[in-house]
């Protein structure tokens, strides 16, 4: 019998063949295990120094990535012309579901719902239980809300990487901004005019909105709008020597980081969209027209005595004079009697070219979706010319109005309006609508309005502002409402050389004690116009001057002009 | 000294302890001194709630340890199969009614501790094996019908804990039992035919495979490809060792362990942690020490004269072996996660147990490395 014990190897006198094999092969394999050992010990050693010295180390990679906001923050920003940010986005996490995954649906609604108060666990329960593939639980989550989440490590659950599109100024500039649909989608303002520059998002874009003179806009019009208890409305202001845009407010308005703030009313740009008859304002180009085609000069004048009857019409005066009127006079007075007659020794064809010039015939080219387009009859005849002359039977935007205005005071250049900085200081390339001189005859004549007539209240100290009032009845169903008005206030300031024009346009204002029940432009919109150019001239470095510089118009005239009318018949002198 | 008591084994306690091999007792406090260090710093430099409780286990487990050392290596011959049949009824158990702790059943409650049976059985099979190899001579293994007995000693657990299901120990057990086979004298080629076998089987043991265990094979061979996922430790930790650079950063210094970007660092990944402060100096030296343990476990296992003794010191020695081994080549990404912790470092009780116990059994094979054993157990019983 052969033994194997080692222990015995010393006792037994002969060793036979096996047990030496035995004894070896035992200490053989010892060795070799040990070798494996090393091997295996000198592998883990090099993978060691492999990785801790040549590995890929630093910090951690997630903290690289959250640095990194250029990668994620895709849309670029929106700035007002001081690089004051007007919209912005911020990467955010937005959670998912693939319900497949989910295992207790049930647990994971109510566990969701504890930590997302604002989810409804029974809706999140029917998501989770759905049979598609992805379903979307929760938006733009706040890091804390995504910590929460991932807290609580539901199978199932993720998120992906998103990003919110942020208003820093809330309502501000929102008929301006516009905004953009849950997927970062720009569906309304400049978010969707500029929508493909914007998702490039390579830098900043640059408004020439001036979100200063922005605010003080919105609030003077919202307090005018809660004073007189209109329905609503519009403003502008508007460089006039480069057509940048200054503000451009349209009230009501929304929030456009709460996007169901936007429904009704509420989203339509009355400054851009809205086409209104203006009334009264419309006085300055039939007179600018007719000063500039040589129909008229400052000295005529029209019989402005008799209301004029027309087919089934009668155009009479709001403030009747009852008597003749210099063409400064006419303006000043805001006499329709005097602008109709006057329209129709110009006659249509110069009226229409001229309205064309001013840009008032066709849609503004706004950088914007929401842009109107004017309303005119097909059919200009006698009528439409007399009653264009006021500013009824046309609808522009009160944009259209203050660019056009922004030609009339500037030297006679129209220059394209623009939403957009400009590159430079200088005026930018426009071309003529009317000579200098008539340029400077309406800023003076304008200059008038505003000391000696309708525009009175719109007079703010130190800063000579020009302007015309304009008050028109709003037509209801082919019906003009007596009691509905759009009552507006287009001016010019500092007159001698104006830098800016400024409208403020109220919807259905109502007067009140203090204007003795009136609601026109001159009572409830010049004012607005007023407080606006005291608090931005100081902070657009213009200095307050109580020097008047004369305009050398000599408001009686001398030579009053021989047309009449007789019979319903118009009879048209020509000079 | 030794020699002359060759056939007797009943030293005096006094003699026994005087045979402890002190020095590697030493290595062992150093080896998990490194540990409580690791543990304090882990919870920010407090002994709550990991190193303090580390340190009463270890205290407890070297009493294991030496009242295992001073027993007559006889009396673990004799009762190698009992412990091993108590141990596989206990695995049973789990699998049937465990615990369920981390998404697998792993524990069984009896009462006072949560016993872990599968750490259990990484010793009870060595001395199993060991003891049925030292009942044969070379000619019986040379019999295929000899390895039956064995092959179905180590299977059972394995398929129990595969169950479980636990990755880890049972690669451990299978591995652990190989090198026994192999030292007892197991033919080369009937390791390769079983290699053959195992590989051609793999696309079948695919199939039983659970989700995430695919999962992390697939992770292992691409972790880039799901970072968030279930590559998210291997790369966190190959961040972290890289940057430890040669030196460290230093104690609490480690922004990927202490900013939790790296998951488990107190069990399964310290090495990481420790790369991490102390960087390529820091892991060497633990290593030396790892090396030092294993260096005492072969030289005695070297130097015994019996079979048993023998086969035990080495299938403890492996299995100290791999532990080490798998934990520190998961963590550096040369294999895949497996659960593994890293010996008498990782915060744990009953791995630290086990391989006490182990170094306990390591031990009254030195002391009694001169003694023969018969085939049954008995005194010179041949």
């Amino acid at each position: 019998m052969t033994r194997l014990d080692p222990s015995l190897v010393s006792e037994r006198v002969r060793l036979d063949g096996h047990r030496k094999k035995a004894l070896e092969t035992g200490r053989n394999r010892l060795l070799v295990t040990g070798v494996m050992f090393m091997i295996a010990f000198a592998a883990i050693s090099v993978r060691l120094v492999d990785l801790t010295i040549f590995g890929p180390g630093g910090d951690p990679l997630v903290a690289y990535a959250a640095t990194d906001r250029k990668a994620i923050a895709g849309r670029a920003d929106i700035v007002d012309r001081n690089g004051i940010l007007l919209a912005t986005s911020l990467p955010t996490a937005s959670l998912y579901a693939d319900p497949a995954d989910v295992m207790d649906a049930e647990a994971a609604a109510v566990q969701l719902a504890s930590v997302l108060p604002e989810l409804n666990p029974t809706e999140i329960l029917v998501k989770l239980k759905s049979k598609a593939r992805f379903v979307w639980l929760k938006r733009n989550l706040t890091p804390k809300q995504q910590y929460a989440v991932n807290r609580l490590g539901i199978p199932g659950l993720a998120f992906r990487r998103s990003e919110q599109r942020v208003y820093p100024n809330g309502r501000e500039a929102a008929h301006i901004l516009g905004l953009t649909d849950i997927d970062g989608n720009g569906i309304a303002g400049v978010e969707k005019y500029f929508a493909s520059v914007l998702r490039r998002g390579d830098e900043a874009l640059q408004l020439s909105i001036d979100l200063r003179i922005q605010t003080m806009l919105r609030q003077e019009l919202s307090a005018a709008m809660l004073e007189f208890k209109a329905i609503g409305a519009a403003g502008v202001v508007l460089d006039v020597e480069t057509g940048e845009t200054i503000a451009l407010v349209s009230l009501p308005d929304f929030n456009p980081n709460i996007p169901e703030t936007m429904g009704g009313v509420s989203g339509f740009n009355r400054a851009t969209k809205g086409v209104y008859e203006m009334g009264s304002t419309f006085k300055l180009f039939t007179t600018a027209m007719a000063l500039d085609s040589d129909t008229v000069t400052l000295e005529d004048g029209y019989d402005a005595s008799e209301p004029i009857r027309i087919a089934r019409y009668t155009i009479s005066d709001y403030h009747g004079k009852n008597r003749w009127l210099s063409v400064p006079e006419i303006l000043v007075y805001s006499s329709n009697i005097g602008t109709a007659r006057m329209a129709m020794d110009m006659g249509t064809q110069t009226q229409q070219k001229y309205l064309d010039r001013f840009g008032l015939l066709n849609q503004a080219a706004i950088e914007l979706p929401e842009v109107g387009q004017p309303q005119y009859p097909s059919r200009w005849g006698d009528i439409s010319t007399m009653t264009i002359s006021y500013g009824h039977g046309i609808s522009v935007s009160p944009l259209q109005l203050a660019g056009a205005t922004a030609s009339l005071v500037n030297g006679g250049i129209r220059r394209p309006v623009s939403l957009l900085k400009a590159r430079s200081m200088k005026p930018t390339e426009g071309h003529r609508v009317l000579t200098e001189h008539t340029s400077e005859m309406m800023r003076g004549l304008m200059r008038l309005v505003v000391t000696r007539g309708t525009g009175s209240k719109a007079a703010a100290p130190g800063y000579q502002v020009g302007g015309k009032t304009g008050t028109a009845e709003k037509q209801v169903g082919g019906r003009y409402q007596e009691k509905a008005l759009i009552s507006s206030f287009i001016g010019a300031f500092p007159i001698n050389r104006p830098r800016y024009v400024a409208l403020a346009l109220l919807d259905e204002p109502k007067g009140n004690e203090k204007t003795f029940n009136y609601a026109t432009g001159g009572w409830v919109a010049a004012p607005v116009v007023k407080r606006l150019v005291a608090r931005m001239g100081p902070l657009l470095g213009l200095a307050p001057s109580d020097t008047e510089v004369p305009s050398g118009i000599d408001m009686e005239g001398r030579r009053p002009r021989l047309a009449s009318f007789g019979g319903g018949e118009i009879k048209v002198a020509t000079p | 000294m030794a020699r002359g008591f060759s056939n007797h084994t009943n030293f005096s306690i006094g003699q026994r302890l005087w045979q402890v091999h002190w020095l590697f007792v030493l290595v062992l406090v150093l080896t998990a001194s490194v540990g409580f260090l690791m543990l304090y710093f882990a919870a920010n430099g407090n002994f709550d709630p990991w190193a303090s409780r580390q340190m009463i286990r270890f205290a407890v487990g070297i009493v294991v340890m030496l009242v295992v050392a001073l027993t007559n290596i006889r009396f673990w011959l004799r009762y190698a199969y009992v412990l091993y049949s108590a141990t596989l009824a206990l695995l049973g158990a789990v699998e049937l009614g465990g615990t369920i702790g981390m998404g697998a059943q792993r524990w069984i409650d009896i009462g006072f501790i949560n016993l872990q049976p599968s750490e259990l059985m990484k010793v009870a099979l060595v001395l199993a094996l060991a003891r049925y190899f030292h009942g044969g001579n070379i000619e019986d293994i040379g019999h295929p019908t000899f390895l039956i007995a064995p092959l179905l000693m180590v299977l059972s657990p394995v398929v129990l804990v595969l169950r479980q299901p636990d990755l880890g120990t049972a690669l451990m057990l299978l591995i652990g039992s190989g090198a026994i086979f192999f030292v007892a004298g197991v033919r080369i080629w009937k390791f390769a035919l079983l290699l053959v076998l195992a590989l051609g089987s793999a696309p079948v043991g695919w199939q039983f495979l659970r989700e995430y265990q695919k999962n992390r094979v697939i992770t292992f061979l691409n972790p880039e490809m799901d970072p968030l996922g279930s590559g998210y430790h291997i790369i966190q930790s190959k961040i972290a060792f890289g940057s430890g650079g040669i030196f460290g950063k230093g104690f609490l210094q480690g922004s990927q362990s202490h900013l939790n970007f790296l998951p488990e660092k107190q069990t399964d990944f310290i090495f990481t942690m420790l790369a991490e402060e102390w960087g390529l100096l820091g892991g060497l030296g633990l290593l030396t020490l790892y090396v030092l343990i294993l260096a005492y476990g072969f030289s005695i296992s070297l130097s015994c004269r019996n079979h048993f003794g023998r086969l035990v010191g080495m299938g403890v020695t492996t299995t100290f072996f791999l532990y080490v081994f798998i934990n520190i080549a998961m963590v550096m990404g040369l294999i895949p996660v497996v659960g593994v912790p890293l010996p008498l470092i990782s915060y744990g009780g009953t791995a630290m147990m086990t391989l006490l116990f182990g170094f306990g059994l390591l031990m009254a094979v030195h002391i009694h490395r001169e003694e023969s054993i018969g085939r049954g157990g008995g005194e010179g019983d041949f």
